[in-house]
């Protein structure tokens, strides 16, 4: 632990669970996170942002110089439920959002089991929740970003309205950035008001779910495949009746797949179920029917080359979304290759011309 | 070899115009506001498209990408002259049922993709007024929306992915069909770009299923904070609508007058919903709006018994700047946008400024996202009232922005409301979007000076302009 330049020495330096790092930083606000960037520009030192650290494994990151927390910038700028929009800083806790939520009937539709994570780890990763089915991801939710570059400027994109297109979509691009344009330190997010009543029907097989009309997801595991329904009292009632299955009142969200490496699988949607068939029989899985998105888990990298490879040809991806240390073997993160790479340099370069956060996250290079 | 005819020699004779008369055609689109175009070129596939690039960069003229010219906010108008690049040959139509994906040339008409989709129990989203008309590729410049975007939402949230004409003519492709490519999202930059950073040629489309079922109702309302009121308490019951539309008295008697449809004209305000889904689900919504509705002091709730019937219900609402035609030769349309908790405050305050300038307003819009659409319907020949109509426009927009909203809901920034971006971000925020179209258009070949202000990059601080400067001043 080295001491932090003068003017950040003010700063709290405690960040349970984070990774080891000559300097730890917690920010109070935007101008704290803009001073730390600004600082690390200046000395040329990679900065890990890091949020609730479920989502930690992306990439191949160098050894950080400073871990900067964002659990100093929670705080809850304006919950506005009769317009469907919430302004809240990006360290806030996913459950603690939701749980808020609720107390009105609300959702900001972020991932259902969602641990320790973060609204902004959850922006910069590019996750999304189970109901993306159905309502879509999380790019579809983030109306108005306010964003720290990594030369340490803040600036704003998007609006506090559900339906804008005054300027660039700057909120957009933050989703799925892993902060390589800056860090998003608060958001202005899209609600959604919750129906009475839900339902979890296990059914046979996931063509069963075809006999309702767009449900809100319809999740395969190693156990089951189960159709998640929300709606009236009537509407669920009649929904269940046709599925023809075993109804749990309320939504059984499966818990995210177990084992020492972590994958996420995306694929045209049409080949979901035959993704789940190239899965060998020791990964763990949850599949997302209608999506194209499976997240798994292995023991091991036995069957990733051919997974990836069948991945590909098909027009989609075997990410690592997380490998024990020097796990991966030479195995590609990411794979392989990205379109107009000299246009995602210039834009990065435009926002983070030293190259100072989340050095080594996305694919590419970038 | 000038350029025209370097255009000529890549596109064939036939599709390169320069006379007067075609040149003033496409001289604007459906804005009031007029530009000049040198020439207008009509690609045939998306070779044609990175040869005309290639062309206009070699000679530093600009570049302005058109469809079918619907656009309201001179987004398509060609202010810094140049070419003209007409996309709407470029129609191709791939429709995938399996995955519930479309692959649609830029200048398929978004009806005709909806009416191709309908055949497979598919359809697209985002339903502009003007979906006779427009095309897909000015749909993915604008992030077009109409009124069924407020439970689906605008066009970016349906496009997966896009081949897109870059500078130096380099064709890249974009997304795709699986979820959640790697990289920076520049797909979801260029959706809504206005033609800024290259020419969509082709978009992969979300299409979803047909709906089992509908509910159309009409209600009347005795004001219109009775119809906002009962807008609100449906969101809170956890319904959202596919569509909830607002017109006020003015309007409901313009379009009732011409289409007969048996509209309540003697209601302050007349709200349009719309659910869909399963019979038992739509059934179950559909009492409960009435029900909501009728305790706000509705004066009738009138529910669409057949299909002809919910027909002619959204007639109206389509229609209702046709019908306008019979108030005045011209009209204004704005589009501004306010949380929807502020849509009582901001229309009194619009109607304030109508009577104040003497206009007359009328008002049709999408109540369910707080997305305006005040109309002013006048006659230009009348002396001064080009600028009372501009500034009366002017005060709207400034109303919106006051009350938390937004410069523009879905008609986009264009030249229209270019300037007006200085109301909306501060100069540090107008910088970053600069540098995200010059990341991506160094040369600024692609629609130049339109949706930013001059001088938005921080180098123009303070009044100075680039080339104002002395050479090697570090800025």
């Amino acid at each position: 632990m080295t001491a932090p330049p003068v003017h950040l020495a003010r700063l709290e330096t405690d960040v349970p669970g984070a990774p080891d790092a000559p300097l730890k930083l917690v920010p109070r606000n935007p101008q704290d996170v803009a001073s730390i960037l600004r600082h690390a520009s200046d000395k040329g030192l990679n900065v890990q942002v890091w949020g609730g650290g479920t989502r930690s494994g992306f990439g191949a990151p160098p050894e950080p110089d400073i871990v900067m927390s964002m659990q100093g910038l929670v705080e809850v700028e304006k919950w506005e439920p009769d317009d469907l929009t919430l302004v809240v800083g990006a360290g806030a806790s996913v459950e603690v959002i939701e749980l808020m939520l609720s107390e009105r009937n609300q959702t900001a539709v972020l991932p259902e089991v969602p641990g320790a994570s973060t609204l902004g780890g959850v922006i910069a990763t590019g996750a999304s929740g189970f109901r993306r089915t159905r309502l879509y991801g999380t790019r579809e939710r983030v109306l108005e970003a306010t964003v720290v570059t990594g030369d340490g400027r803040i600036i704003r994109g998007g609006g506090r309205v559900v339906k804008n297109v005054t300027g660039y979509d700057l909120p957009r691009l933050m989703v799925g950035a892993f902060g390589s344009l800056g860090v998003v330190v608060s958001v202005c997010l899209r609600l959604w008001p919750a129906p009475p009543d839900r339902a979890t029907v296990t059914v046979g097989t996931a063509d069963d779910a075809q006999r309702v009309a767009r449900p809100l997801a319809v999740l395969e595991d190693r156990e089951s495949t189960r159709v998640f329904i929300w709606g009236t009292t009537a509407d669920v009632a009649a929904k269940a009746a046709k599925l023809d299955g075993d109804v749990d009142e309320g939504h059984l969200w499966p818990s995210d797949p177990d084992g020492e490496f972590g994958w996420s699988l995306r694929v045209p949607p049409a080949l979901t179920a035959e993704a789940v068939g190239h899965l060998r029989d020791s990964w763990d899985f949850v599949a997302l029917h209608g999506v194209g998105e499976l997240r798994a888990a292995s023991e091991g990298l036995d069957g990733a080359n051919e997974l990836r490879g069948w991945a590909e040809a098909v027009g989609g991806h075997l990410v690592v979304t997380r490998a024990p240390v020097g796990g991966l073997d030479g195995f590609d993160p990411w794979g392989g290759s990205l379109p107009a790479i000299d246009v995602q340099r210039r834009l990065i370069a435009e926002f983070d011309p030293a190259r100072v956060i989340n050095p080594g996250r996305l694919p590419g290079g970038l | 070899m000038g350029y025209v005819d370097e255009l000529r020699q890549v596109l064939g004779e036939e599709n390169v115009l320069e006379e007067p008369l075609e040149l003033h055609i496409y001289a604007k689109d459906a804005s009031l506001i007029r530009g000049q175009a040198n020439a207008v070129a009509f690609p045939q596939n998306v070779e044609d498209v990175a040869g005309i690039v290639k062309i206009a960069e070699a000679h530093k003229v600009p570049i302005v990408a058109r469809g079918a010219g619907t656009g309201l906010a001179a987004g398509a108008s060609p202010t810094e002259g140049g070419i003209v690049v007409v996309t709407t040959a470029l129609k191709s139509m791939e429709i995938d049922v399996e995955n519930r994906t479309a692959w649609v040339g830029a200048g398929v008409i978004n009806l005709d993709l909806t009416k191709a989709a309908a055949q497979y129990g598919l359809q697209f989203a985002p339903d502009p007024s003007s979906q006779s008309a427009c095309t897909i590729g000015g749909n993915v410049a604008n992030n077009s929306g109409g009124p069924h975007c407020l439970a689906e939402g605008s066009t970016t949230s349906h496009v997966l992915g896009l081949e897109v004409v870059l500078a130096g003519g380099e064709v890249v492709v974009l997304g795709g069909q699986a979820p959640d490519p790697p990289g920076l999202d520049l797909k979801g930059l260029i959706v809504g770009s206005e033609g800024t950073m290259g020419i969509v040629t082709r978009a992969l489309v979300r299409l979803i299923p047909l709906d089992p079922d509908v509910r159309t109702m009409l209600m009347a309302f005795p004001s219109v904070e009775s119809s906002a009121t009962t807008v609100s308490q449906v969101i809170a019951a956890g319904v959202v609508p596919a569509a909830l539309e607002l017109m006020d008295k003015r309007m409901v008697e313009v379009v009732e007058n011409w289409l007969h449809a048996g509209l309540p004209t003697e209601a302050a305000a007349v709200l349009l919903a719309e659910v869909v889904g399963e019979t038992e689900g739509v059934e179950a919504e559909a009492g409960l709006i009435a029900d909501i509705a009728t305790s706000n002091g509705a004066t009738s709730v009138e529910v669409a018994e057949t299909e002809e019937h919910r027909a002619l219900l959204w007639k109206g609402r389509k229609s209702a700047f046709g019908a306008i035609a019979q108030l005045a030769p011209d009209y204004y349309l704005h589009d501004a946008v306010v949380p929807r908790t502020r849509l009582v405050e901001t229309m009194k305050a619009v109607y304030e400024i109508a009577d104040r300038y003497d206009l007359t307003m009328l008002n049709v819009f999408h109540a369910g996202d707080g997305n305006l659409h005040p109309l002013i319907a006048f006659d230009a020949s009348e002396p001064d009232i080009n600028q009372r109509v501009h500034d009366a426009g002017d005060e709207i927009v400034a109303v919106c922005l006051k009350n938390g909203g937004a410069l523009s809901g879905e008609h986009g920034i264009g030249l229209e409301k270019r300037d007006m971006m200085r109301d909306n971000f501060t100069d540090l925020d107008l910088d970053a979007q600069a540098r995200l179209k010059e990341a991506i258009d160094p040369g600024g070949v692609f629609n130049p000076n339109k949706v930013l202000p001059a001088g938005s990059r921080c180098f123009d601080f303070g009044g100075l302009r680039r080339q104002e400067l002395p050479e090697g001043v570090w800025v």
